[in-house]
């Protein structure tokens, strides 16, 4: 495990609840979750899960669709009704064409197709605790990077730096989540709303066209790419 | 069954044989009643009397029977005929009268009286002899028929229904052995000259088509083994040398990033694979709405631009590109697009072309991809569309060879047409996708 994997402090020791009834799919991501820092409560069945879910101990959640004796989507609009806020992951080996709106629509936030990787999958629950900085403000700042959302402009210390439009949405994205790991396909899902594409480095040009223009030459690169997982603006605040 | 009804058929056969017999016998006798009173009555009374006396030894005794000539007051003057038989009127019509003679039992005639212009009558009788005759040789004969008929009947019914079972029998025993796994046993059909052998003729046809699909399939199946175990063997190659040889820690980073690589392109052909059975079992068509095809063109051109630009290949979205409102699913017109557009960009040489159009034809919408690559032969154009066909020439390019059928997986799904083309000047390719056009409400 590299320096990369380490949980930024303040996701230290804060809990996934994960309801998976796969025996070795559920001990391979607890060993996961668990060397990052995180505390795992794992439950095998629906009824456990939700009454876990019920006593409000979890952070997170990460609920598998297909569960024994009930659908997991079933325990979440059952602990929805009970007013349990924290984020859920859906995991489902089902990628049917609407199988992923009813996922999101029963209540959960995010969606992932078995197999996956572990990044993705750390990714995207590092992704649910953060909340993006979703704020009504016009300008946005990280960093050195400052943006103007009303005249679509955008300054690295006092230099302006000239996007696409296209490019000015992959920033402004990456701005809002400053030091988190994005993965490709987060990207393609959120900033281009794509899902299946049949090459992932259709993510790493747009990044790398971004990347150069951003980064000039003796510049601190901002835009970093991480290994195996997807890329993240590192800004220090 | 079969019997019974036979038995009932020869018994109205000989019914209706008996009735007619009758019915002819009836009319033959009146008329030579009729015939003969005609003839004896214009003859002179003293002459009649005497050929009426005479008429034991004459002829006239073959044809009729009995004969007798009465006075008016119906007493015998002449004749065979003891007394009047009771009933008969002298009307010239036949009457069937009981006779009783003095001895013996009665019997019945057909008896017809004439009154002659001297009042006498004559009475002219034929017995029912030659038809009970007749009717008695019937009987004989039908019970001599009957027994060598069933016979036959039975004999010729076993036979035919021999045969019949017997080919059926055949045809079970073919369909054991096509169910044991002998996919390329057939059924008995010969010349298809009968209903049966018609039926096996197209159990045959349907065999054949189901064999084709099969073969398809095993073909498919051989594809996924190899293009499987390629990147796999690699992996375990890697992974050995790992464990075995080199420990620095960098080397090592190196070969398991390199395996992670490999076994993703064995994840990638998978999940295409699952994702085209997904689509073709699709029926629900519950994510359909109107979609622009033109917004759908420019965003998978806004997405693609760069890794032309890097490849050094143009790719270009015409600005006279319809608006295409077509009904469906944008996620997957947009895969649908992006497959087509990542695989024209691959077999397009550095410096060639792609061009994404949309255009408006009579009630159809066409999707339109060209580019200036290697082209595709016309004899290949069919099979491109099929699950993991590769051309000779592009066997080094990597991807999962299932790009074309999912496009076609998706077009069906939308009620589109797929039609490959040469590009302009019969240089490149020329995909065009064509949908239904919607018309706005």
């Amino acid at each position: 495990m590299s320096e990369d994997d380490t949980l930024p402090p303040f996701l230290e020791g804060r809990t996934v609840l994960l309801i998976e009834d796969d025996g070795r799919i559920a001990e391979e991501i607890v060993g996961e979750l668990t060397g990052r820092g995180f505390n795992v409560h794992h439950e095998e069945t629906g009824n456990a899960g939700l009454d876990a879910a019920l006593r409000g101990e979890a952070d997170v959640m990460v609920v598998d669709r297909l569960l024994p004796g009930c659908d997991g989507l079933s325990v979440i609009e059952t602990m929805r009704q009970q007013g349990i806020r924290a984020p859920v992951l859906v995991l489902s080996a089902l990628s049917a064409v609407d199988d992923r709106v009813t996922g999101l629509k029963a209540g959960g936030d995010d969606y992932l197709t078995k197999p996956f990787a572990m990044e993705e999958l750390v990714a995207r629950i590092e992704a649910l605790l953060r909340r993006p900085d979703d704020t009504r403000n016009t300008r946005l700042r990280a960093g050195p990077l400052e943006m103007d959302l009303i005249e679509r402009r955008v300054w690295r210390d006092g230099r302006e730096i000239d996007l696409l439009p296209r490019e000015f949405r992959l920033l402004e994205y990456l701005m809002r989540r400053p030091s988190q790991v994005l993965t490709r396909s987060m990207l393609l899902e959120d900033v281009w709303q794509y899902r299946f594409i049949p090459r992932t480095n259709l993510v790493d040009v747009h990044i790398g066209k971004l990347r150069r223009k951003v980064d000039a030459p003796g510049e601190e690169p901002l835009i970093q790419s991480i290994r195996g997982t997807g890329f993240q603006l590192r800004v220090s605040d | 069954m079969a019997l019974a009804a036979m038995a009932g058929v020869m018994l109205m056969q000989f019914g209706l044989v008996y009735a007619q017999m009758e019915a002819v016998e009836s009319r033959r006798s009146t008329e030579l009643l009729q015939g003969e009173a005609e003839l004896l009555a214009q003859m002179s009374p003293e002459h009649l009397e005497y050929v009426i006396r005479r008429r034991a030894t004459d002829d006239l005794r073959l044809i009729i029977n009995s004969a007798g000539l009465f006075d008016a007051g119906h007493a015998l003057i002449a004749g065979d005929l003891h007394t009047w038989p009771k009933g008969l009127l002298a009307d010239g019509k036949p009457h069937n009268i009981e006779i009783y003679p003095e001895e013996g039992a009665a019997y019945p005639l057909r008896l017809l009286a004439v009154t002659l212009p001297d009042h006498t009558i004559l009475v002219l009788g034929r017995s029912f002899h030659l038809l009970a005759e007749q009717k008695f040789m019937l009987r004989h004969a039908m019970l001599v028929a009957a027994v060598p008929t069933f016979l036959f009947a039975l004999f010729l019914g076993v036979a035919l229904s021999h045969r019949a079972l017997s080919r059926v029998k055949e045809m079970h025993e073919a369909i054991d052995r096509i169910m044991a796994g002998d996919i390329h046993e057939r059924l008995p059909a010969n010349r298809e000259r009968d209903d049966l052998e018609r039926l096996a003729g197209s159990v045959n046809r349907m065999l054949d088509r189901l064999e084709h699909l099969m073969d398809g399939m095993r073909a498919v199946g051989n594809d996924i083994a190899h293009d499987l175990r390629t990147p796999l063997s690699r992996v375990r190659a890697k992974l050995e040398r790992a464990q075995s040889g080199e420990r620095d820690p960098e080397q090592l980073e190196a070969a398991i990033g390199r395996a992670v690589d490999d076994l993703d392109q064995c994840l990638g052909i998978i999940t295409a694979l699952l994702r085209i059975a997904e689509i073709e079992n699709s029926r629900r068509m519950a994510g359909f709405a109107q979609v622009r095809l033109r917004a759908l063109m420019d965003d998978v051109f806004d997405l693609y631009e760069p890794i032309a630009e890097m490849e050094d290949k143009k790719l270009q979205a015409l600005p006279s590109a319809a608006e295409g409102l077509v009904w469906g699913d944008r996620h997957l017109l947009i895969e649908l697009l992006a497959n087509l557009v990542d695989n024209a960009i691959k077999f397009t040489p550095e410096g060639g072309s792609i061009v994404l159009d949309v255009q408006q034809k009579d009630d159809a919408i066409l999707l339109v991809v060209t580019d200036t690559g290697t082209g595709i032969a016309p004899e290949e154009r069919q099979n491109v569309l099929s699950r993991f066909y590769r051309s000779d020439k592009s066997r080094h390019v990597p991807g999962s060879g299932l790009g074309l059928s999912l496009v076609c997986a998706i077009a069906h799904l939308h009620d589109a047409s797929v039609k490959i083309e040469s590009g302009p000047n019969g240089r490149g390719t020329c995909f065009s996708i064509a949908f239904p056009a919607l018309v706005p409400a």
